[in-house]
């Protein structure tokens, strides 16, 4: 029985590690994650890791530097699927929030100053799928709970994980608050996958989008709602790419081909 | 049908005596403003000041995510957790109607154990009201209310006139006797078509709605609809406030240790772009002014067509949700050739400019 148990890696490369965190605080099912699966590395909870063949690798975080584009290579090398876990690895995260290159070089100067960079070289952030195919996507900042366990329990299983393809404007109404952007607010609730429950609306402040934009998003329409609601595009544009990063370009590639 | 008066002061009392061992529902205020049906537990927190809540009362018969049942390898186990003894108390006309609708479609045209259950065991008991700017029930014709509850109070100057819609409102009332009053005067009755006259005047829309399957079909093509699916944000707001839309999605939650799963329901909404999704990915309705006209099918056309009212009941939920300005009110002026104050008109000529 024991070597039929699936060979699970959870890895983490630039961000807050708040996803591999957020497994350990599945404090009631985490004694039989533990039990269902054979966990060949899990660097935040246990030593002795090893680094061979893998049925699932979970990488969290974004690719900041050269040697995490090899590690990440090598974890896709050893794994038969990859999983983005969490926003910095599905879409970069805030580390990615200056689209344009130059723009990050001018930070990276201002943070590091001439620094001779000895162990590896600094590269703009940019979410794991711009180096390897990845096979899932579970964004979150960070993942959601509920969507951890039961993509968890379904690839276990055998099934195709669940799909989410509900912006957060519909956790917010079943959670029955008046809408924010409605009330003349930049919320990114209509333009962000669903996941975290509406918890900013919840305590009345708007959504940043920290899940990232949701399938089918009409950024168009919202750009002209918050422009007519008096918000400036330069404030537009910097809340959209908080989060989602290289990924808004997309849209605002867009954007920019519509008439003015 | 028997009315009898009933002394403000009374009311409170009354509701504390017949909701022992009841879950008792009553309109309540959030501290944005807005209300919303909640339980009670204090009767201070009812605010019967209201015109609408965000969500619809048919949360409070089939919650917007529920278990139906666990299902093992052998067996299904149905879970009814969400039935118990219920008193929904403030219900405005529009939104018994709305009920109504929803019984056609659950108890009568389906047969949907979950909604019949949670529905045979509330008692509902309304309240009359006072329209807003955005209340179109007198065009609905739900203005006023002649079934679908057990009792109805409408509310005068110092007293309600409490009218008994149903055997259970009738034992209801039996339950405090001393409370009530039989003896209805020429003056409480000059009082209430008073006031009955004056909230007549006191609407500022109105819809044409009996035209509206006809417009409906002759304008199915419309550059209208582009323009609306435009705008639209897909957020799906508009079903999920509207107390008429029906539609539900089911999902497994499998368990991590056990070989079992959960079967939960959860709204849907035919705003979303998932709504018409198959297996395979295939989408009948991808674009969003192809999801609007079914949204307005319903409530514009097919519902008129087969039972003869809309099933809009004008409550203004829509009016008062969507962001970008979509909703019964500005649809059913366009398609009635009215210029409307709508962001999505505005957007329209902005990006055609
Ligand atoms: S507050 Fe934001 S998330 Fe909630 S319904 Fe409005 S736009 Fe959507
Ligand atoms: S409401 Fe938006 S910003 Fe807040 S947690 Fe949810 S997705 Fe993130
Ligand atoms: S369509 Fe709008 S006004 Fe009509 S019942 Fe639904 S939410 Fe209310
Ligand atoms: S019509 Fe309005 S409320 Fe409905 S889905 Fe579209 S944007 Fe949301």
């Amino acid at each position: 029985m024991k070597n039929d148990k699936l060979k699970i890696g959870f890895y983490e490369l630039t961000g807050c590690a708040g996803d591999c965190l957020l497994v350990t605080d599945c404090e009631m099912e985490l004694i039989d994650i533990f039990n269902a699966v054979d966990i060949q590395s899990f660097a935040m909870v246990m030593s002795n890791n090893t680094d061979g063949e893998l049925d699932l690798a979970l990488v969290e975080g974004s690719v900041t530097t050269e040697k995490e584009i090899e590690e990440l290579k090598d974890i896709r090398k050893r794994a038969k699927a990859v999983v983005a876990f969490g926003t910095c690895a599905v879409l970069g995260g805030v580390q990615a929030r200056f689209i344009d290159p130059k723009e990050w070089e001018k930070n990276l100067k201002i943070v590091y100053g001439n620094t001779e960079f000895t162990h590896t070289k600094p590269v703009q952030s940019k979410p794991i799928d711009a180096f390897i195919d990845v096979d899932f996507y579970l964004p979150g900042c960070p993942v959601s709970k509920e969507q951890f366990l039961n993509f968890f329990t379904r690839i276990l299983k055998g099934n195709p994980p669940e799909h989410y393809p509900n912006p957060v404007c519909v956790t917010c109404k079943y959670n029955e608050n008046d809408c924010l952007l409605k009330k003349g607010e930049l919320c990114l609730g209509p333009l962000t996958a669903d996941g975290c429950g509406s918890i900013c609306p919840n305590h009345n402040i708007p959504c940043n989008g920290c899940w990232g934009p949701v399938e089918g998003a009409n950024v168009t329409s919202e750009f002209y709602l918050l422009k007519e609601k008096g918000f400036s595009v330069d404030e537009i544009k910097k809340k959209m790419a908080n989060f989602s990063g290289t990924k808004i370009t997309d849209y605002f590639q867009q954007l920019d081909k519509e008439p003015k | 049908m028997r009315i009898f008066k009933l002394k403000k002061e009374y009311l409170f009392p009354f509701l504390e005596s017949i909701s022992e061992g009841a879950d008792l529902w009553a309109p309540t205020k959030k501290p944005e403003g807005k209300h919303s049906f909640q339980i009670i537990k204090d009767f201070s927190q009812i605010d019967l000041d209201y015109t609408r809540t965000i969500l619809p009362p048919r949360k409070i018969f089939l919650p917007p995510s529920f278990n139906m049942f666990k299902a093992t390898e052998k067996k299904y186990e149905a879970d009814f957790s969400h039935v118990t003894e219920k008193i929904i108390f403030g219900l405005h006309p529009c939104d018994i109607h709305a009920i109504l609708i929803m019984d056609q479609f659950y108890k009568h045209h389906y047969n949907d154990p979950y909604y019949i259950e949670a529905r045979n065991n509330t008692l509902i008991l309304g309240h009359s009201c006072w329209p807003d700017e955005h209340c179109l029930c007198k065009s609905a014709g739900t203005d006023i209310i002649e079934e679908g509850y057990d009792l109805f109070f409408s509310e005068l100057e110092k007293e309600y006139l409490v009218w008994i819609g149903s055997s259970k409102g009738d034992d209801l009332i039996r339950r405090k006797p001393d409370f009530f009053d039989e003896n209805i005067t020429d003056k409480d009755i000059q009082k209430y078509i008073e006031w009955r006259e004056e909230k007549d005047k006191a609407f500022s829309v109105s819809i044409d709605f009996k035209n509206m399957p006809d417009l409906m079909e002759l304008k199915y093509q419309d550059p209208l609809w582009e323009k609306l699916g435009q705008a639209c944000l897909a957020c799906g707001s508009c079903s999920n406030v509207c107390p008429t839309c029906n539609c539900y999605n089911i999902n497994d939650k499998p368990f991590l240790t056990e070989n079992a799963s959960h079967i939960s329901r959860c709204w849907d909404a035919c705003t979303l772009e998932s709504y018409s999704e198959v297996a395979g990915g295939e989408n009948f309705r991808e674009a969003r002014s192809l999801r609007l006209k079914l949204y307005y099918t319903h409530k514009l056309q097919a519902y008129i067509s087969k039972y003869g009212k809309p099933a809009c009941v004008g409550c203004g939920r829509c009016i008062e949700t969507c962001p970008v300005d979509i909703n019964i009110k500005t649809v059913a002026q366009s398609l009635d050739n009215e210029t409307v104050d709508a962001f999505w008109d505005r957007f329209a000529k902005e990006v055609t400019k």
